[in-house]
């Protein structure tokens, strides 16, 4: 094994290193660091669709409609940015390492073996710093995003100080197996087995089970919170657009967890309180 | 190796036993490590379920009655209340000396005096016995059922767990009688009876968090929980507030559910049936 | 003073053990006593028998105990339940998995000659089929019941892809859909835990360590049977109702289940007490057991894989079982725990699942990662690029995976201000995986490929890595995850991360470990074919389950809107490629196994101790201990550029060094 001569690119003078910036600068003329640096770009050009094809797939069913959906959007449009560009070295070096470094096959243990690199200074250091300067991109991004819609769903106000105060509706959603149930303690405890809600208007969900955990899944507002049995749980959202949207349940919940789905109707103001007026008044006769 | 004379060698591997005697001593620490986390998953769920006071559901009924106006719905055999303190300390006690006692037998068996290493052992073992039957004569006499609240459920497992350790202990001292009125454990060789004092002492330990938290966490700290079945609402000036969920949808389930947890449920007579009967 | 060992022995007979004369107890009859006569046979036997004696004592008690108990449970689910006890038990005892402590405890201590026999000696064949210490044939047992576990849970996976992919009809009731979507998942979860740590971590461990057996035998023999036992447990729950609740048996929705969830129970308390053993003991080998020099900084990666899998396991499920004894004590004796009418909490029961259930994942993606990484160096023909930063990333995610159980609970509401935290802790774990990453990378970097299956299969593991973790931090992240939790988004992720690296990795390591276990190369074209059949298969199925998710399915439905026929449509074609994948490579592994090309010793040159043993493996695997003087992976021509550093951390060699000189 030692009969084999060194690669052809490497430098002349083991005993003498460059200093880094050399050694960078040495490193990034070699052929194959320039075909992965090329290769890395190609693929990475090849996944930055993704990133809006990843949205259109999740607006399929109706665009968000809600400030909540569209920070969540953001988000994973951005961590899909922020990923490709590793994922495109990772897959880079293996298609280069298949198609672009030395091959043996057959039964034999091949002969030549490779450089005993047992580490690299540069190459760990920089992996370490970029990976966690990802990470705590990430960190730091979800946790501001986090930070905005819980804002949005009004989960850091507590039940007393609530903004919005009389403009803000208030529905008492209740799964069970396998229906929603949604009501509306400001109009006389009517009931809807179909969520109403008014455009531009902060809802307020307290969200339980009579038996089961549910999962309360509105998707297009980008609302999903346990309902649990036992306990209450709180969550909110202001709708911005109008339209039809789904409830969908996103817990195992038994038999019928599949049809445990319902629609979201989300009307102009007006719309809805005549909607809240006549439901109410035939409830109460 | 054969030249040192005194040192004992494993029959089967043919190792030293004092190698063989740390790499028990090690796997039993680690064995102890796993038993520990289970009996943490206990302690856990004792304090969680203690902290929540979930849907009032905590105490038992009769520790309820003295706070809550009487209620005639509750059967005569649940109308207990929290069991008292100190046979969780008694039990403990035992536990402790039969733990000393070994301590003592090991010792002496270390030491060459195999006579006490018998004699400590089977003191240990009968001590044992006394704390296994303490523990089910207490269990017994809980003024609680298994389904009387959580209090009662949590207390009645570590119980339970109590009984389990004892078990695992008696099989273990049972053996070192056995084995060192036989001579198998001995001044050269007694791993074994420091591997069994080890795990005595966990086993201390485990009562010991037991007896702290039945002592410690008594009433829960979450005196007003929500009762499932008419929380409150979140207040708003102008809102009409309405006292409950409708108890009947507008619509019907597409199924009706027809299981044992809101047959268990519709049972509890004291708070509003949350079940969809 | 020394006498007093041997007067206790009254025959004072002894034995040659390895080159020593070893004092030995009294013999009582033949060597191996009882368990002459206890085999795989006497355990069904006594299993099936104790099970329909209890279950008959059962019947027969309950109807008079119970009617008039307001809560009882119906009479099925005590008789079932007395039934599981009864096999587990009858099983256990038939196999003789009790007479060493019997033994023990009356004082007949086990003979070398005993210890021979029980290690199948001179058995052949039939030592496959019986309570035999040897680890090496545990390793085979292992591997054949992982096998068969992983073929079950395959089978119930093209089962929902079948109805999943029936979009117009349901072609299962819901009923036996939720069980077998329950089902799969526990038995396939069950089949990845011991797919690595079982076979390669008994049969391979050992013996890279350079030792002669496991350090305690017959528990190593106790886990596998105990795992036999509760693999049967698992099945019977399908004739009884099945798992209708997923995997994870969320409560209350299990307090409703039919009797099949006390299978559910029964298995994890008893494959609880198996991993427990089995982690005992493998922590122990590597901590006490290892060669002469092996050095920690000389020992192997899946060593460190390994040790961290079981370090995993041992603190993690316990809770697990007692989430399980609690949900049993529920349904049997009534307590209250997860019933919160009467003050049980639902979140106490999510909290000890996950528990778990997070560091679960680790259990089964860290020995795969390993076995990766000790594969790459053999044929890419080099040391691993920065061991250090390897072993770094196995104790970085060890020490993390305790502390991120509850981003699973993000939307439970159960304490919305916790999810700053844990979302701090889930994304830090990217940086110890990507580690892993590194160290794959850069064994990669400049090197020669040995284009053989193991190493392609890493191929494979590390594409699939990579896409599994960078959905893993959309999932992470709680915003995100406010739309993909619950849906067939997470169930691609995890797939990703259990299967396409968890599995795969899992048979490049079978087919790396396939000649010293077998003696007998693994057929390179057939298990090619079969491993990529499977690969493009999986892209397929869990690429159009991501569209899926993205789109907004729920996961665990039966029935779902036309808006994601297309991809479920996709994804089942998918899944019946990976099918036929994986049967191909199944066909791979019977056909090499019984008339595959005979392999040397040491087929793939490695260097490591485990190819230095002559194939097949004496029983003793070394006949004199060897001694390890160099760091592994010491392969490759000296690389000018890295000269110098070599050098330097060539004296770091000796930190650190810890148990036996």
């Amino acid at each position: 094994m030692t009969t084999t001569t060194p690669p052809p690119d490497a430098p002349e003078a083991p005993t003498n290193r460059p200093p880094s910036m050399h050694r960078v600068r040495d490193w990034a003329k070699r052929p194959y660091a320039r075909s992965i640096m090329i290769l890395t770009v190609i693929i990475g050009f090849l996944l930055l669709p993704l990133c809006w094809l990843i949205l259109a797939a999740m607006n399929q069913s109706g665009a968000p409609a809600s400030p909540i959906m569209e920070d969540i959007e953001t988000t994973v449009f951005v961590f899909t940015l922020v990923s490709i560009p590793i994922t495109a070295f990772v897959f880079a070096v293996l298609v280069y390492s298949l198609l672009g470094w030395k091959h043996v096959s057959g039964d034999e243990v091949p002969a030549d073996e490779s450089p005993a690199i047992r580490s690299n200074t540069i190459g760990v250091v920089l992996w370490t710093v970029v990976s966690s300067v990802l990470a705590m991109f990430l960190v730091v991004w979800g946790l501001m995003e986090l930070a905005s819609i819980t804002a949005n769903s009004y989960g850091t106000v507590s039940a007393d100080e609530q903004p919005g105060g009389d403009q803000a509706l208030i529905v008492n959603v209740t799964g069970q197996q396998w229906v929603w149930t949604f009501e509306y303690p400001q109009h006389g405890g009517l009931t809807s087995d179909v969520l109403y809600l008014p455009k531009d208007r902060a809802v307020y969900f307290n969200v339980t089970s009579k038996d089961v955990i549910h999962n309360f899944w509105a998707v297009e507002l980008g609302v999903k919170i346990d309902a649990n049995p036992g306990a209450i749980t709180q969550t909110g959202v202001t709708p911005n657009k109008l339209g039809t949207f789904n409830v969908r349940c996103a817990e195992l919940c038994g038999l019928h967890h599949a049809y445990m789905q319902t629609r979201i109707q989300v009307l102009e103001k007006d719309a809805f309180d005549s909607w809240a007026r006549e439901s109410g008044a035939g409830r109460a006769t | 190796m054969s030249t040192q004379a005194p040192e004992v060698l494993s029959p089967t591997t043919g190792e030293s036993m004092a190698t063989v005697g740390r790499r028990n001593t090690l796997a039993l620490w680690l064995l102890i490590v796993a038993d520990a986390a289970g009996t943490i998953a206990l302690l856990i769920s004792y304090t969680y379920l203690w902290s929540l006071n979930v849907n009032g559901g905590w105490a038992p009924p009769g520790a309820k009655l003295t706070a809550v106006e009487t209620n005639n719905d509750i059967p005569k055999h649940m109308q207990g209340s929290f069991a008292p303190e100190w046979p969780f300390w008694a039990i403990l006690g035992i536990v402790i000396l039969s733990t000393a006692a070994m301590w003592w037998a090991y010792r002496s068996g270390k030491a060459g005096f195999q006579t006490a290493l018998v004699t400590g052992s089977v003191l240990s073992l009968l001590l044992m016995l006394a704390a296994l039957i303490g523990q089910w004569v207490q269990i017994s006499t809980f003024p609680f059922g298994p389904s009387d609240g959580a209090y009662a459920s949590a207390v009645i497992v570590l119980c339970a767990s109590n009984i389990f350790h004892m078990l695992i202990v008696i099989f273990l001292l049972t053996g070192m009688v056995n084995r060192s009125r036989r001579g198998l454990i001995n001044q050269q060789n007694h791993y074994q009876a420091q591997a069994t004092t080890y795990y005595m002492t966990w086993v201390s330990i485990s009562v010991l968090l037991g007896a702290l938290v039945t002592t410690f966490f008594v009433v829960s700290p979450n005196t007003d929980p929500a009762v499932f079945g008419s929380f409150k609402q979140m207040s708003s000036s102008s809102a009409e507030v309405s006292p409950a969920p409708s108890s009947s949808p507008s619509a019907t389930p597409s199924a009706s559910p027809s299981d044992k947890a809101s047959g268990k449920a519709s049972d509890k007579a004291a708070s509003p049936s949350p079940s969809a009967s | 003073m020394t006498t007093d060992v041997t007067a206790s022995a009254p025959t004072g007979a002894s034995a040659i053990v390895f080159g020593a004369e070893v004092a030995q107890p009294p013999q009582h009859g033949k060597p191996g006593g009882i368990m002459r006569h206890l085999n795989f046979g006497t355990g069904l036997l006594t299993g099936i028998v104790m099970a329909a004696v209890a279950g008959w004592v059962t019947a027969a008690l309950t109807p008079t105990s119970a009617s008039n108990a307001t809560f009882a449970p119906d009479e099925p689910e005590y008789v079932y339940l007395a039934v599981l006890i009864g096999w587990v038990i009858g099983f256990m005892l038939g196999m003789g998995a009790f007479v060493g402590p019997i033994r023990w405890l009356l004082g007949r201590d086990i003979t070398h000659a005993d210890a021979e026999y029980m290690a199948g000696k001179d058995l052949g064949v039939r030592r496959y089929f019986k309570f035999t210490t040897d680890h090496k044939v545990v390793g085979i047992q292992y591997l054949v019941v992982v096998m068969v576990i992983l073929g079950f849970g395959g089978i119930l996976a093209m089962l929902i892809r079948t109805e999943l992919g029936v979009t117009w009809a349901e072609v299962f009731s819901p009923t036996f859909y939720n069980s077998i979507i329950g089902t799969h998942g526990i038995a396939m979860i069950i089949g990845m835990i011991v797919v690595m740590s079982g076979p390669v971590g008994n049969f391979i461990v050992p013996m890279m360590i350079g030792a002669r057996d496991m350090a305690f035998p017959r528990l190593n023999a106790l886990s596998l049977w105990l795992l036999v036992a509760a693999v049967v447990c698992l099945v019977s729950s399908m004739f009884v109702g099945g798992i209708q609740d997923g995997w994870s048996v969320y409560y209350p929705l299990a307090a409703q289940a039919p009797p099949g969830m006390l299978g559910y129970q029964l298995t994890i308390i008893v494959f609880a007490v198996s991993t427990a053993i089995a982690s005992v003991n493998l922590m122990t080998t590597i901590l006490t057991m290892r060669a002469k020099g092996m050095t920690w900084s000389r020992t192997p990666i899946l060593v460190y894989g390994t040790f961290a899998a079981s370090l995993m396991g041992l603190y993690a499920f316990p809770f697990f079982q007692y989430s399980q004894i609690l949900g049993l004590t529920d349904r049997i004796w009534n307590t209250v725990f997860f019933n919160p009418v009467e003050g049980g909490s639902v979140w106490l029961y999510e909290n000890l699942f996950w528990l778990l259930g997070h560091p679960e994942v680790y259990v089964i993606l860290i020995p795969s990662m390993a076995v990766a990484l000790e594969i790459m160096p053999v044929f890419l023909r080099r040391p691993l690029f920065s061991f250090n930063f390897a072993v770094a990333g196995i104790v970085g995610v060890v020490a993390l995976s305790g502390l991120v159980w509850a981003h699973h609970m993000y939307m439970t509401g159960w304490a919305p201000a916790v999810n700053y935290p844990f979302m701090l802790s889930t994304e830090m774990i990217s940086i110890p995986v990507g580690f892993l990453v590194l160290v794959a990378i850069g064994t990669f970097w400049r090197s020669t490929v040995w284009t053989r299956l193991p190493l392609m299969a890493i191929y494979a593991v590390v594409f699939n890595k990579m896409i599994g973790g960078v959905t893993g931090v959309y999932l992470s992240d709680v915003p995100a995850d406010q739309y993909f939790h619950g849906s067939m988004f997470v169930v691609a992720h995890f797939h990703y991360m259990l299967m396409g690296a968890g599995l795969f990795g899992a048979m490049g390591g079978i087919a790396f470990f396939f000649p010293k276990m077998t003696g007998r190369i693994l057929d390179e074209r057939l298990g090619s074919i079969g491993l990529w059949t499977a690969f493009a298969g999986f892209q397929i199925t869990f690429g159009s389950m991501f569209v899926a998710g993205l789109q907004g399915q729920p996961r665990r439905v039966l029935q779902f809107d036309d808006m994601f026929n297309i991809s479920n449509w996709i994804s089942t074609i998918g899944a019946y490629v990976i099918g036929l994948g994986m049967l191909i490579f199944l066909a791979a592994i019977v056909h090499s196994w019984r008339s595959g090309e005979i392999a040397s010793s040491n087929p793939w040159g490695s260097k490591s101790l485990e190819w230095q043993t002559p194939t097949p493996v004496p029983l003793e695997n070394f006949a004199v201990l060897p001694v390890v003087t160099e760091r592994p992976y010491n392969y490759g021509v000296p690389d000018p550029y890295e000269a110098e550093m070599d050098k330097k951390d060539g004296d770091l060699t000796t930190v650190g060094q810890v148990g036996p000189r």
